[in-house]
C-alpha cells in the first residue's frame, strides 16, 4: 500500500520537478560552474577554460574589477536595507489607516496606494527623473517655498541612491500595504475587545497585540522586499546609468555590464554566485531569528 | 482527367510552390540604431525609396537609448534572427570582430570604401587588415560657448589656452545665479572621457601610446590638475553635469538654459542644443579646444561611427544587408551628389565622413556652429580603438567623477587611472 503510495506520488511529483530541475536548477547549476571558468558570452559551453576560483578571487581583488564589485555589492546592501526600513514601517502604518472603518475615504486610500504598483516602472522613471531635475524639478520648487535650497537629489553621490530608494518605496509600498492588510484581517477582534476592557490605550493594543500577531505576515513582506529590492535594475538603467561616480551602480546592473556588455561571463557569473549566495544567508538568518522569537 | 481534377491539381501546385516563391524573392532586414525618433523617421523614408528599386527587401528599424545599443547587440547578435544592420561606436568593433559577431565587408564594398573614405577613418572600421563596417559619420569635440553669457561677464573672446580658460571660467561662474563657468559631465563614460581626452591632446599628452597606456605622462599631469583646479575653485559644479540613458540630462539641460557658460562637447549635438534653446541658439558658438601649457596647438578626439552586418544572420539578410548600405551610402542616394545617409546625419548636425558627402554639403559645415568642428577635425587625434577600449572608458570615467566630486585628489586620480588601465589592457590583450 504504501509502496503503491509512494509510486502514485512521484508519478505526480515528476513533471513538476522535471521543469523546476530543467528550468531552475540547471541554470542555476550552469552559473556555479561557469563561475569557475574562463568564458565569453559571445563564444560556446565548450569554450570555457577552467581557472578554478581565479574569478572570486578578481571580484575580491585590489583591481577596478575588484573595487567596482564590491562597490556595487555595498550599493545593494544599502539600497536593500534603506528600502526595508522605510517600507515595512510605511506599509504597517498605511495599513493601519485603512483597515480602520471608521476612517473616512480608507478605500479610496486604498485604491490609490496600490495604484502606484500597477503604474509601469518606465513611466515612475521618466516622471521621477523629472521631478528631482535639479534645475526645474518640482520637488525643489516646493523645497524652495520652504526656504530649504536646491538638493541635487540624482546629482550627488551622497544622495542620489537615496532617491532611487525614495522612488521604490513610493512604487512598492501599496503592494505591501495590502500584504499588511491582510495581516491585519487575520487577528482577531475579540483580543482588541478584551485589551480594552483590560484598559490598554491604541497603542498599548498596537505593541502588544497587532505587532507580535503580524509577525508572520511581516517575515514574508521582509522576505518579498529584500528580494525585490535586492533586483533593482529598471530605475538604475532608466535613470542613472550607476552614477554620479558609481552611487547607483548596484549588481543586477552591474553583472549586466560586465557579463552581457563585455561579454565577460565567468567574471559575471562569479558575482552571480555571490549575489545569490549573499541572498540565501540574509534570508536565512532573517528565518532563523523569526524561530528563535517564535520558540521565545 | 476531367477539368474539375485537373484545376484542383493545378491550384495545389499552385499553393504548395506560391510559399516557397515568396519567400526565396522577399527578404527581411533589420537596422538597429540609437537615433532618434525624427532621424529614425527619415531612416525609414529612405528604405522606402530603396524597397522602390527593391521590392524584395524590406527594412525595418528599430531604435533603442544608447545606453543599450551595444547590449542588445551583444545579446540579440548572436542570433540568425538579432538585427540584421547595427549602427556601432568604433570603439566596440574589435571585440565585437574578436567575437565573430560583425561580419567582414565583401570586396566590392571594401574596395569602395577604401577609396571613398579617408584612411583614418577605413582604418578605424578595420580589424587586422579586415574591413568590417562602412564609416557613416565622423564625431570631433570642440569648445562650445554662450557668447551673451561671455558679454555678460566681460570676456571677449573664447580662450586659447589653459590659462585664459581658467579664467573665463572663473568669470562666467556666479554662484548665487546658480551659473557655473565651464561644464564637465558624468554618468557617461564617453562624455566624461572625450572632453578630458581632447584637452589632455591639446595639452600634447594622449591616453594610449603604442597599445599601453600613457596616463602617467607630466601631460596628464596637468589635464588631471586642471579638473581638480576648475572643481576646487568652484568655476564647475558636478552637481550641474548628470546624463541620462539618453545622452540628455542636467548637463544639456543646465547649457541650453544659459547656466553654464562653455562646455567642450561633440558636433552631433547641435539638433538637441537647436530643440533645447530655439532662438538662442544663436548665441552658441565653437572654438578650438584650449592649448595646455605642454601643447603645439589646438587638437581633440575623434571617434566614428559605421553600420556592421550581423555575422550570423543569413546569407540572403547579409548579402541584402550590404546591398542596401551600399545604396544607402552611395553618393546617388541623396540630394545634389550627397548621399542618403550623410542627410540624415546632417538633420542632426553629424558630420559625413565619405569625401564626397563633406563636398556636397559644404555649405552647411559652413554653418557658423559646424564650421568650428570642421575647423579642428585637422589635427583631431582618433580615439584609440584597443581591444578593452569600452572597460577602459568606464574605468576612467568612474576614476574622473571621482576626481569631480572630491572624493580623490589630482595625483591619487591619475595613479588609479594609469594602473586600471594598465590592468584592462593587459587582460583584453590575453
Amino acid at each position: 500500500m504504501i509502496q503503491r503510495y509512494r509510486a502514485s506520488a512521484g508519478i505526480m511529483l515528476t513533471p513538476a520537478v522535471t521543469l523546476i530541475g530543467i528550468f531552475i536548477l540547471l541554470p542555476m547549476l550552469l552559473t556555479v560552474w561557469l563561475s569557475f571558468q574562463d568564458w565569453s558570452t559571445q563564444t560556446p559551453f565548450s569554450s570555457a577554460r577552467f581557472i578554478g576560483f581565479d574569478n572570486f578571487r578578481e571580484i575580491f581583488g585590489a583591481s577596478s574589477v575588484g573595487r567596482d564589485f564590491k562597490g556595487a555589492l555595498t550599493n545593494t546592501a544599502i539600497y536593500t536595507a534603506f528600502s526595508i526600513i522605510l517600507i515595512l514601517p510605511l506599509s504597517v502604518a498605511f495599513g493601519l489607516m485603512v483597515y480602520q472603518h471608521d476612517v473616512a475615504g480608507g478605500t479610496a486610500l486604498r485604491t490609490v496606494l496600490f495604484s502606484t504598483y500597477m503604474v509601469p516602472m518606465i513611466a515612475v522613471a521618466l516622471v521621477w527623473s523629472k521631478l528631482y531635475s535639479p534645475s526645474e524639478g518640482p520637488l525643489n520648487q516646493m523645497l524652495g517655498l520652504i526656504g530649504i535650497g536646491p538638493q541635487p537629489f540624482l546629482s550627488s553621490p551622497r544622495s542620489a541612491l537615496v532617491s532611487i530608494v525614495l522612488l521604490n518605496a513610493w512604487q512598492q509600498v501599496g503592494y505591501f500595504t495590502v500584504l499588511a492588510i491582510a495581516g491585519l484581517t487575520q487577528i482577531p477582534g475579540s483580543l482588541y475587545e478584551a485589551a480594552k476592557l483590560d484598559g490598554a490605550n491604541r497603542f498599548e493594543q498596537f505593541r502588544f497585540i497587532t505587532l507580535p500577531l503580524m509577525r508572520r505576515t511581516l517575515l514574508f513582506s521582509a522576505v518579498i522586499a529584500i528580494i525585490n529590492a535586492v533586483q533593482v535594475f529598471e530605475p538604475v538603467a532608466l535613470i542613472t546609468q550607476g552614477g554620479p561616480v558609481g552611487s547607483t551602480n548596484v549588481l543586477t546592473y552591474h553583472i549586466r555590464r560586465v557579463g552581457i556588455e563585455r561579454a565577460q561571463g565567468g567574471l559575471g557569473s562569479a558575482m552571480a554566485v555571490t549575489l545569490m549566495l549573499s541572498l540565501i544567508v540574509v534570508v536565512c538568518a532573517l528565518f532563523a531569528l523569526a524561530n528563535r522569537k517564535d520558540q521565545e | 482527367m476531367s477539368f474539375a481534377w485537373t484545376s484542383k491539381l493545378a491550384l495545389a501546385a499552385g499553393l504548395a510552390i506560391l510559399p516557397a516563391t515568396a519567400w526565396a524573392q522577399s527578404v527581411n532586414i533589420s537596422y538597429l540604431t540609437h537615433w532618434s525618433p525624427e532621424t529614425v523617421a527619415l531612416l525609414e523614408a529612405a528604405a522606402k525609396d530603396y524597397a522602390k528599386a527593391n521590392p524584395d527587401v524590406s527594412v525595418t528599424v528599430r531604435a533603442v537609448p544608447f545606453g543599450d545599443l551595444l547590449t542588445t547587440l551583444r545579446s540579440q547578435g548572436s542570433g540568425s534572427d538579432g538585427p540584421t544592420i547595427g549602427g556601432i561606436y568604433d570603439l566596440w568593433l574589435p571585440e565585437l570582430a574578436r567575437d565573430k559577431l560583425v561580419a567582414p565587408a565583401p570586396d566590392a564594398v571594401a574596395s569602395e570604401v577604401k577609396a571613398a573614405w579617408p584612411a583614418g577613418i577605413t582604418s578605424a572600421a578595420s580589424v587586422g587588415g579586415a574591413l568590417y563596417g562602412i564609416p557613416n559619420e565622423i564625431d570631433v569635440y570642440a569648445l562650445n560657448y554662450n557668447k551673451a553669457l561671455f558679454k555678460q561677464a566681460g570676456v571677449a573672446a573664447p580662450p586659447k589656452t589653459w590659462d585664459e580658460f581658467k579664467d573665463a571660467a572663473k568669470r562666467l561662474t556666479n554662484k548665487e545665479a546658480g551659473q557655473q563657468g565651464f561644464g564637465m559631465i558624468n554618468s557617461w563614460a564617453a562624455g566624461v572621457v572625450h572632453p578630458f581626452a581632447s584637452l589632455l591632446v591639446s595639452n600634447g599628452g594622449e591616453l594610449v601610446k603604442d597599445g599601453k597606456p600613457a596616463l602617467d605622462s607630466p601631460q596628464a599631469t596637468q589635464t588631471f590638475q586642471l579638473y581638480e583646479d576648475l572643481i576646487k575653485s568652484g568655476a564647475s559644479v558636478p552637481a550641474m553635469a548628470t546624463a541620462d540613458a539618453n545622452t540628455t540630462g542636467p548637463f544639456l539641460d543646465n547649457f541650453v538654459s544659459g547656466k553654464t557658460g562653455m562646455i567642450i562637447m561633440a558636433n552631433w549635438w547641435e539638433s538637441a542644443l537647436k530643440t533645447g534653446m530655439g532662438d538662442k541658439f544663436a548665441d552658441i558658438a565653437t572654438a578650438p579646444i584650449p592649448v595646455g601649457p605642454s601643447g603645439d596647438k589646438p587638437h581633440s578626439i575623434s571617434y566614428s561611427w559605421m553600420t556592421v552586418v550581423n555575422a550570423n544572420a543569413g546569407v540572403a539578410e547579409q548579402k541584402a544587408a550590404w546591398e542596401f548600405l551600399a545604396w544607402l551610402n552611395n553618393p546617388k542616394s541623396g540630394r545634389n551628389g550627397a548621399s542618403a545617409m550623410s542627410d540624415i546625419l546632417m538633420s542632426m548636425g553629424i558630420l559625413p565622413s565619405r569625401l564626397s558627402d563633406i563636398d556636397a554639403h559644404k555649405d552647411k559645415l559652413g554653418s557658423e556652429f559646424l564650421s568650428g568642428y570642421v575647423s579642428v577635425l585637422t589635427d583631431a587625434k582618433p580615439f584609440p580603438v584597443v581591444p578593452g577600449g569600452q572597460e577602459f572608458s568606464e574605468s576612467l570615467q568612474q576614476t574622473l567623477e571621482a576626481l569631480q566630486y572630491g572624493q580623490v585628489s589630482a595625483k591619487d586620480a591619475q595613479a588609479t587611472a594609469q594602473a586600471d588601465a594598465t590592468s584592462i589592457l593587459e587582460r583584453a590583450a590575453k
